[in-house]
């Protein structure tokens, strides 16, 4: 590791100023964030020991969200699997800038024996949105926590819509407080009314793990039947019932075109970063996008001027296509698995609108806006109308700051799935970023 | 459903609770818990204390409000509440206007109703609590006869008000705005504030009088009901025409009128807007008539405010021509325009 990061200092020809702190620094950071070294195309530093899991917790002010995050710092870091957070260090929820968006969350992470998770909690509905439609931290699932003395409130559903609408499947609840209660059928009432509650909003309610306990006997070290043994609980119900969402090296090939060469002798290379998957030389592949949409095989991979066999998600590639001529090629495209994604023209997304503050727009918007939109390396035009059936659609106005629901209608196509996110820009800055819902055509 | 079975089949595993002197069925719980979505616990105690009675329990309850209600909002007291909604009641938006309270007068209200969360900004019964809360201002402010158009209303009075719904008008309770807030407090169990409420009434002019008032309204960031957001607007809009008794039958003006209102109320909140007109000899952006009227849809030439309501007035027939402006035209009044959270201060509410 050292020796990489001598190495790459010597490249930049910085040896003789890079004093021996900042050499250090370099090394430890890659520890601590995956993405410093997968930004330099190094594929080895993704495949973690463990699985990582974004999950959030959702819950009333008052029914002890921070107190159960707390605890559950608590519990396994006396399994050796994370560093106890307090309490006080945790309700800050500080306000943070993803891509230039300010999102109020706080975050801890923690081992269990299978997997590594991180633990985010933001105060309001709309953070959770941002946090969704930015991709700051992608909630695979989570904690709903529900005091026993109240039971389910008529928030609760504001909660379990929130979690459908920023894609979550599945959740694990807790129900919190249960020391205060003594009668063992309350418990089974609150139990019942929230299985019903989370069938209405489309949850698995007969399955989904429910568990009782009490966060803050966990975090005062009391009375272990109802504290610490139930968040273990409560983590093996998030390690079982929470579904890992497919890591990148398990999804089907997929590298945005950064630019196209044209080499004397060998022909049309793309270069690009692989963005998922894996592929081996002498793949079948299709280019997609732009119009323009075709199948050919890579008949080589080539990284740091040398050959490959097999390129994986992180590396930085250059792609040798059989009998493609270099204007076939352009940026903006993909080479992708075949079969693997359509390029589409029109799709409905949830968009968040940058505020002036975060250097967005300074005026509304209506129907029929046009910024341009940025899907990986491509660039298009692109038209923003409402979606079939909103009221008044023709005199809707769009504000800095507003979560919204547009249809776009791109004037080529692109490859693209529900989940891919993009930006709009106008006249160079960032107006708004957004994430596909539905494929329209 | 099941579950409900299942408790009604294995009737001998309940239990006495010790401190109660009547076992209380899980099913009633269940039951009073839909009719009033009050906590697990209080519908305990509630049935506990009425013999199991579910009618009896619901007066307890409402009883019972009036002391756990004001315990839990003294519990709550302290904390930020910077989330929620604006809310907007317009019982009547002035001349032409054919239905609502007094033909051609105007009688609108606006309100600030804050929660500590914008979960329970979007809940279904906190929205319905601030459009009542705005039903309530409108219907019962006075003509104030002052020179400014809109009354702050004292939010005292307003709490001490009858609480009267839009949607159930014939309902007969004996809740106030401020028993209603308490209530509130009670089932959502976070703190719920009254921040502010402006009211505008103004008496129709005399008959035939070629003097018309008209009231615009609109709110941005609606999650299910149009009249409430996160910003709201109300602007006060003056016509004058010799013939605006006549205009003002035709069905087509009415429409194109209020089409012009919606544009207005829209460009008010859409655009920074601190006041109508710039101070003499400036030109801010920041005066409604002075902006690019962008909201108004057949404005593809970027003319001003100022300029389309000249233009709109001729076209209409309002007034005579370009010099005619004394003899007829339509004119901004007043407006006010709210964005929730904007006048809460998060250092004299302590955040918990």
């Amino acid at each position: 590791m050292l020796h990489w990061a001598t190495s790459k200092a010597v490249c930049n020809g910085l040896a003789s100023r890079v004093s021996f702190k900042s050499c250090q620094r370099s090394v430890w950071r890659p520890l601590v964030s995956g993405n410093f070294m997968a930004r330099r195309g190094y594929a080895e530093l993704f495949s973690r020991s463990k699985p990582h899991m974004n999950i959030g917790t959702i819950g009333h002010v008052d029914h002890g969200k921070t107190t159960l995050t707390a605890a559950i710092t608590k519990v396994m870091a006396s399994h050796g699997g994370a560093k106890f957070t307090d309490y006080n260090q945790i309700d800050k929820a500080p306000e943070e800038k993803a891509r230039g968006i300010t999102i109020n969350s706080s975050h801890v992470e923690y081992e269990t024996k299978n997997r590594h998770y991180g633990h985010i909690d933001c105060p309001g509905h709309a953070d959770y949105i941002k946090n969704m439609i930015t991709g700051a931290a992608q909630m695979d699932g989570a904690i709903i926590v529900v005091s026993a003395t109240d039971g389910q409130m008529p928030q609760t559903r504001e909660h379990l819509l929130l979690a459908r609408q920023v894609g979550i499947k599945k959740l694990v609840v807790f129900i919190n407080k249960v020391d205060q209660i003594s009668d063992p059928e309350m418990l089974e009432l609150v139990d019942m009314e929230m299985r019903d509650l989370l069938s209405t909003y489309n949850f698995d309610g007969e399955n989904t793990p429910i568990i009782m306990g009490s966060a803050l006997a966990a975090l005062n070290g009391q009375d272990d039947k109802i504290g610490s043994e139930k968040i273990v609980e409560l983590v093996k119900a998030c390690d079982e019932w929470l579904e890992l969402p497919p890591r990148d090296l398990e999804k089907p090939f997929l590298m945005p075109v950064e630019d196209v060469f044209s080499i004397s002798g060998r022909g049309t290379v793309a270069t690009g970063r692989v963005e998922r998957g894996v592929a081996s030389k002498g793949a079948e592949v299709e280019v997609i996008g732009l119009g323009n949409t075709f199948k050919t095989t890579l008949t080589g991979i080539e990284m740091f001027h040398k050959e490959l066999e097999r390129a994986e998600a992180g590396d930085n590639m250059g792609a040798l296509l059989r009998g493609v001529k270099r204007e076939q090629v352009r940026r903006g495209q993909v080479i992708v698995a075949p079969g693997s994604i359509k390029a589409v023209k029109k799709f409905q997304a949830a968009i968040y609108v940058l505020t002036k503050d975060e250097g967005g727009r300074y005026t509304p918007f209506m129907s029929n806006y046009r910024p341009q939109l940025f899907l990986r390396t491509a660039d298009i035009t692109v038209s923003l109308t409402f979606p079939e059936g909103t009221p008044d659609a023709a005199e809707k106005m769009v504000m800095p700051g507003d979560n919204v629901e547009m249809v776009c209608d791109l004037h080529f196509d692109v490859a693209a799935e529900v989940g891919s996110r993009f930006t709009l820009r106008e006249g160079g800055r960032t107006i708004g970023t957004g994430i596909i819902t539905k494929i329209l055509e | 459903m099941l579950g409900s079975l299942r408790y009604a089949a294995c009737p001998s595993s309940r239990r006495l609770y010790s401190t109660e002197a009547t076992k209380v069925p899980v099913k009633l719980i269940g039951e009073l818990r839909k009719l009033t979505e009050v906590s697990i616990t209080k519908a305990r105690e509630a049935l506990g204390a009425s013999n199991n009675d579910v009618n009896l329990a619901l007066q307890w309850l409402q009883k019972d409000l009036i002391t756990s209600g004001a315990k839990k909002a003294a519990k709550v007291e302290g904390r930020f509440t910077g989330e929620g909604l604006i809310s907007t009641a317009v019982l009547s938006n002035g001349a032409g206007s054919r239905s609502g309270l007094g033909h051609g007068g105007v009688r609108a209200a606006m309100v600030e109703l804050n929660c500590e969360t914008d979960f329970v900004g979007r809940n279904e019964l906190f929205g319905r609590l601030a459009a009542d809360i705005a039903h309530t201002a409108a219907y019962i402010s006075e003509p104030s006869g002052s020179v400014t158009a809109f009354q702050e209303y004292s939010l005292d009075m307003l709490n001490d008000a009858p609480l009267l719904s839009e949607f159930q008008p014939n309902s007969q309770t004996s809740a106030t705005v401020g028993s209603a807030i308490r209530d509130m407090i009670a089932k959502v169990g976070e703190k719920i504030s009254l921040r502010r409420a402006v009211t505008l009434v103004e008496n129709p002019p005399q008959a035939h009088s070629n003097f018309g008032l008209r009231l615009a309204s609109y709110s941005h960031g609606s999650i299910s009901v149009p009249t409430q957001g996160r910003i709201g607007s109300l602007a006060l809009l003056a016509l004058k025409s010799p013939k605006l008794a006549e205009l003002l039958v035709s069905e087509a003006f009415r429409n194109d009128l209020a089409r012009l209102e919606r544009s207005l109320a829209r460009q008010i909140v859409g655009f920074e807007t601190m006041s109508i007109v710039s101070p003499a000899g400036e030109e801010l952006e920041t005066a409604l008539y002075d902006q690019q009227f962008m909201m108004f849809p057949d404005n593809s030439s970027g003319a001003t405010v100022r300029e389309v309501l000249g233009r709109w007035g001729i076209e209409q027939g309002l007034a005579e021509s370009e010099q005619g402006v004394d003899s007829g035209g339509l004119a901004v009044l007043d407006y006010k325009k709210w964005t929730v959270g904007e006048t809460a201060d998060p250092s004299t509410e302590s955040p918990q």
